[in-house]
């Protein structure tokens, strides 16, 4: 894994800045995905996470979330099926963030 | 690490301690009509209970753990943190409502009725042992109500291994907690994906070989990441690393191989 797993795009137009993210996010690499995270709120009230290559994540990438969403509207894309979606449901996170499902 | 049968609530300064942590969300969070801790620990084969509680925290944590579900058990067998916007209304908890609260404490029938949001944090504070800490609010709970409950969590479980450890090696079983948590973690990870299943189910797994093959849990969680990876666990740069044996290693390599259908690569 290099740095290249959390991609930050900035914001453009109406639309918020995106962080797109890959590979397992877990507690090895969770304070990364944080920084980017932070860095993409920044500077904006709203900001969209693209999980949809994420392979595996955990309850670290799920406290990362629901820290940058306690002060910024989050977005999140995710997989249709799979663990990750089951994994903001029973957390809740998707109660509290916009998600669109991916094929 | 924790001596045999360490109970939290045998330890009145740790108690008075968790009261006051309980207190201080009070203070953080006016809204809070209940908050509670509530522990289980896995290593005599004890049921989750509530260990502290202030308002009707107690009334509700123990109405989920009592079989009606609710945030508190999720997070415990999940381990991860859990947010109900409004809970008496939430889909994945269809018995917790409003109607089953005023039936098992009519006494707090006026506070049922104000009750919207909660959310349970989840820890670690020895190999076998979780923590929840959780609170429920007047008004909806929010991400925010998550991350500030997060940072509490660390206190409370900074409190339990402290007390666990009740002697001067306090900082080593400390170090030694956080360097579990990490490899734990991630062996946990990696068996969800192998096996598919879930946080729960990985975490039975990985105790049940510790027990079968008789090594430390914490030692053949590193054993299996670095089986897998072929690289050493990730571990915090203070303390001493966790250097699995060799027949802790083999126990690693056996699961890992049972648990593979697909015949081993290498």
């Amino acid at each position: 894994m290099t740095n290249s797993q959390f991609q930050m795009s900035a914001a453009e137009a109406e639309q918020p800045p995106v962080v797109t993210a890959s590979g397992d996010i877990d507690l090895a690499n969770v304070n990364e995905f944080s920084d980017v995270l932070n860095r993409a709120a920044a500077d904006s009230d709203a900001i969209t996470v693209d999980l949809s290559e994420v392979t595996y994540c955990d309850s670290a990438a799920v406290r990362a979330l629901f820290a940058v969403a306690a002060t910024t509207k989050l977005g999140l894309i995710v997989p249709a099926t799979g663990t990750i979606i089951t994994l903001l449901n029973i957390s809740g996170l998707d109660r509290v963030a916009t998600v669109v499902t991916r094929d | 690490m924790a001596p045999p049968h360490f109970q939290p609530h045998q330890h009145p300064q740790l108690m008075a301690l968790l009261h006051r942590i309980l207190e201080r969300i009070q203070f953080d969070h006016l809204d809070a009509v209940g908050l509670a801790i509530t522990v289980h620990d896995k290593r005599h084969d004890e049921v989750p209970s509530v260990l502290a509680a202030i308002g009707v925290g107690a009334d509700v944590a123990e109405a989920q753990l009592a079989g009606i579900g609710g945030p508190v058990p999720d997070a415990l067998a999940y381990q991860v943190p859990v947010l109900s916007p409004d809970l008496w209304t939430d889909d994945r908890w269809p018995e917790l409502t409003l109607a089953t609260m005023n039936d098992r404490a009519p006494q707090h029938e006026s506070i049922w009725e104000q009750v919207h949001g909660a959310a349970a944090v989840p820890g670690v504070w020895a190999d076998d042992a979780t923590v929840v800490v959780c609170c429920t609010l007047s008004q909806p709970a929010s991400a925010a109500t998550v991350a500030s409950l997060i940072n509490y969590e660390q206190l409370v479980s900074a409190a339990l291994i402290t007390t666990a450890a009740e002697n001067a090696s306090a900082i080593a079983d400390i170090i030694t907690v956080l360097q579990s948590r990490g490899a734990i973690e991630q062996a946990k990870g990696a068996l969800m994906g192998l096996v598919r299943c879930d946080a729960e189910h990985a975490w039975r797994m990985l105790r049940r070989a510790s027990q079968e093959f008789n090594v430390k849990l914490r030692e053949l969680a590193v054993a299996l990441v670095e089986h897998i990876s072929g690289a050493p666990a990730e571990q915090p740069d203070t303390g001493t690393p966790i250097t699995p044996d060799k027949r802790t290693r083999e126990a690693a390599r056996l699961m890992w191989a049972a648990l593979s259908e697909a015949p081993l690569p290498q």
